[in-house]
């Protein structure tokens, strides 16, 4: 019933039926007050290691000077582009320095933070997909992705051995979409309306959830070293990676990957962002991964070819589903941007990949986060 | 509920209080959610603390589109309306509601279209476009309007003469227009208090009428204000005569029962 692991060395609190709750340990007597293990708690809320790692300070300092300089460049320009472009301009960057806030700042304060962000992030994501193809008109469904999301997120949290129940959420969640859109006896669009359920959670519900799950790295490859630096290293070179693409490609690109998907894609984009952010990534995991099998040549280039090529195809996915349903942006949260999802499109992806791929690379290291600690929330319950 | 549209929100390219004050809003699950709590909470509160009374339920159309129109004299007005409807019709029930009072701030303009799921109009500039948008809505969609002709809530208990707004978004239509009675609503809860009193509170509900065969121009929209002015009057003077039995007739109008 005690899940195998070192960290649950203090007395098990008593849970309903008998069972223990392995997260808790019994306060010191006549107080009445339980306290969560002292490991548990600087995982979950441990702001105090947000920047152990030199590569989480090189990451945060590097994007607030960029953001600086770019600041000041489109202040410094004013007088050299139009009111129009200026607006649109400080709009996108007032926007980003908010993005980087809300990215940032719980990605530090610990991993629950990370992972309510990431549920957070995935529920308005979903929002604007449902709102952007008229899956919202179909509140069921709708009801089962969030409640989907929500599961995700507990089953990251509570963290059980090898992941098991994050797993079987993915299946479980879908077959769930599928049987309640049975009952309203409308067969007639019944494939679409599953479907686009279905997708909406497989990409924004579990997909991104996986970045919560690795927020329960604790001991990466047994260095000691927890889920922050791979964390914002994932995010910042994916949206780096967008961003690449983008300024390469109105520069040197000319011949548009996908025409009628994207014409603002180009080959010329694509391969340099690959270049770059394969660079990056590589050079950036090589110091993270510094004393694992993930760090060398091979599997570190790999990962940056998944990253940028993975990162791309999640933009063109958006942009097919915007093509499809003939708009041009999924929603106007962010001003300069469009909706949340035109903006993190390229994560959608990512994530899965980064983190099998990297549980594969570590051998016996590995899977990714299975240092521990387990069943946080249910502890010894169901076995 | 059409089979499968893949078909955007109307809405979509709105944000914040753009989206909350415009004509076009879609509601998704939120929405839905905060509704059955609020009008749960209503039509409990409003039976425990004014003994709600409906009288004439059975005059209701047993769907969308139709308007729910009554005299007006406190705020408590179209929560009373909106408790006579069953529950699975809040998405689809749209109080008009004064703009430079519930729209006036982006929060109460948040609260307005997510919880009431009201539509703002803007009585000092409200247009021609502004009513031709409620009107289309009304007849491409299903909905329900609670609406208050006299346009302000009344300071001395008596009806104000109705305005022709409401004939501008029925005349020329098939949309059913309910005629309702509210008493009690003033002693309730006057202008110029800040904190309902416990009074009690019937509402009167009457025969619906059509007006599909007047133009939808100044004589129409006249002549259905007139109508319905008639309507609700009749209501109040035949408080003590059973519902039911509440007829009004005149020769250029309809009556239905669904």
């Amino acid at each position: 019933m005690r899940p195998p692991n070192a960290i649950f060395t203090a007395p098990l609190r008593p849970g309903r039926n008998g069972r223990s709750w392995p997260g808790f340990r019994d306060a010191p007597e006549g107080t009445g007050d339980s306290h969560l293990q002292e490991p548990i708690r600087d995982h979950l809320f441990g702001y105090q290691q947000a920047f152990a790692h030199p590569l989480s300070v090189t990451i945060v300092v590097g994007v607030l000077v960029g953001l600086a300089v770019s600041g000041t460049l489109i202040v410094a320009l004013r007088r050299l582009i139009s009111e129009a472009s200026y607006a649109d301009a400080f709009r996108r960057w007032r926007s980003w320095c908010w993005l980087v806030g809300v990215i940032f700042l719980p990605v530090l304060a610990g991993a629950l933070w990370t992972m309510l962000a990431v549920m957070v992030l995935s529920l308005l994501c979903f929002r604007e997909y449902a709102r952007a193809t008229g899956l919202f008109r179909e509140k069921t469904i709708c009801a089962v992705v969030a409640l989907g999301i929500v599961l995700v997120t507990f089953a990251a949290v509570d963290h059980w051995q090898d992941d098991v129940l994050f797993f079987a959420l993915g299946p479980l969640v879908g077959a769930l979409i599928v049987i309640v859109g049975i009952p309203a006896d409308r067969p007639k669009g019944f494939i679409q309306r599953v479907a686009l359920g279905v997708l909406g959670f497989a990409l924004l519900g579990f997909s991104l959830g996986y970045i919560s799950n690795m927020a329960n790295v604790s001991n990466l490859g047994g260095t000691g070293i927890d889920y922050r630096p791979l964390i914002l290293l994932l995010i910042v070179a994916v949206e780096l990676n967008d961003l690449l693409a983008s300024l390469i490609g109105r520069t040197l690109g000319h011949k548009p990957i996908l025409p009628k998907t994207n014409p603002r894609k180009t080959w010329g984009g694509a391969i340099g962002a690959a270049v770059l952010t394969t660079s990056l990534v590589a050079v950036a995991g090589g110091w993270l991964f510094r004393g694992t099998p993930v760090a060398e040549p091979g599997w570190l280039i790999g990962l940056g070819l998944l990253v940028s090529l993975l990162g791309q195809l999640g933009d063109l996915t958006l942009a097919s589903i915007k093509r499809d349903v003939g708009i041009e942006d999924v929603g106007a949260t962010l001003p300069g941007h469009g909706g949340l999802l035109d903006r993190f499109d390229g994560l959608v992806l990512v994530p899965p990949a980064v983190y099998h791929y990297l549980s594969l690379a570590l051998g016996d290291s590995g899977p990714l986060g299975s240092e521990g600690p387990h069943r946080i929330l249910t502890g010894g319950w169901g076995g | 509920m059409d089979d499968w549209r893949l078909q955007p929100a109307r809405d979509l390219e709105l944000a914040g209080a753009d989206r909350h004050r415009s004509y076009q809003r879609e509601s998704g699950l939120v929405a839905n959610v905060a509704r059955f709590a609020w009008w749960s909470m209503i039509r409990a509160s409003l039976k425990l603390l004014h003994r709600l009374e409906i009288h004439g339920r059975e005059n209701l159309p047993g769907s969308p589109s139709f308007v729910l129109v009554a005299n007006h004299a406190s705020h408590l007005d179209a929560l009373v309306l909106g408790a006579t409807l069953p529950l699975r019709l809040r998405d689809q029930l749209f109080p008009l509601a004064a703009g430079d009072v519930f729209f006036h701030t982006p929060a109460l303009a948040a609260f307005s279209a997510t919880v009431l799921n009201a539509l703002p109009v803007w009585r000092k500039k409200v247009g021609a476009h502004a009513i031709k948008q409620l009107r289309s809505r009304l007849i491409d969609e299903p909905s329900i309007y609670i609406l208050f002709p006299e346009g302000g809530r009344t300071r001395n208990g008596s009806m104000r003469p109705f305005k022709s707004g409401i004939g501008m978004m029925t005349a020329g239509t098939r949309i059913p227009v309910v005629p309702c009675y509210l008493e009690g609503t003033f002693e309730a809860f006057p202008a110029e208090t800040l904190i309902p009193r416990l009074h009690k509170v019937t509402v009167r509900i009457g025969t619906p009428r059509t007006f599909e065969h007047l133009e939808n121009r100044r004589p129409g929209w006249d002549e259905v204000s007139r109508c319905l002015e008639h309507d609700v009057k009749s209501l109040a003077y035949s408080l003590d005569a059973p519902t039911t039995t509440t007829t009004t007739t005149t020769t250029t109008t309809t009556s239905i029962r669904n």
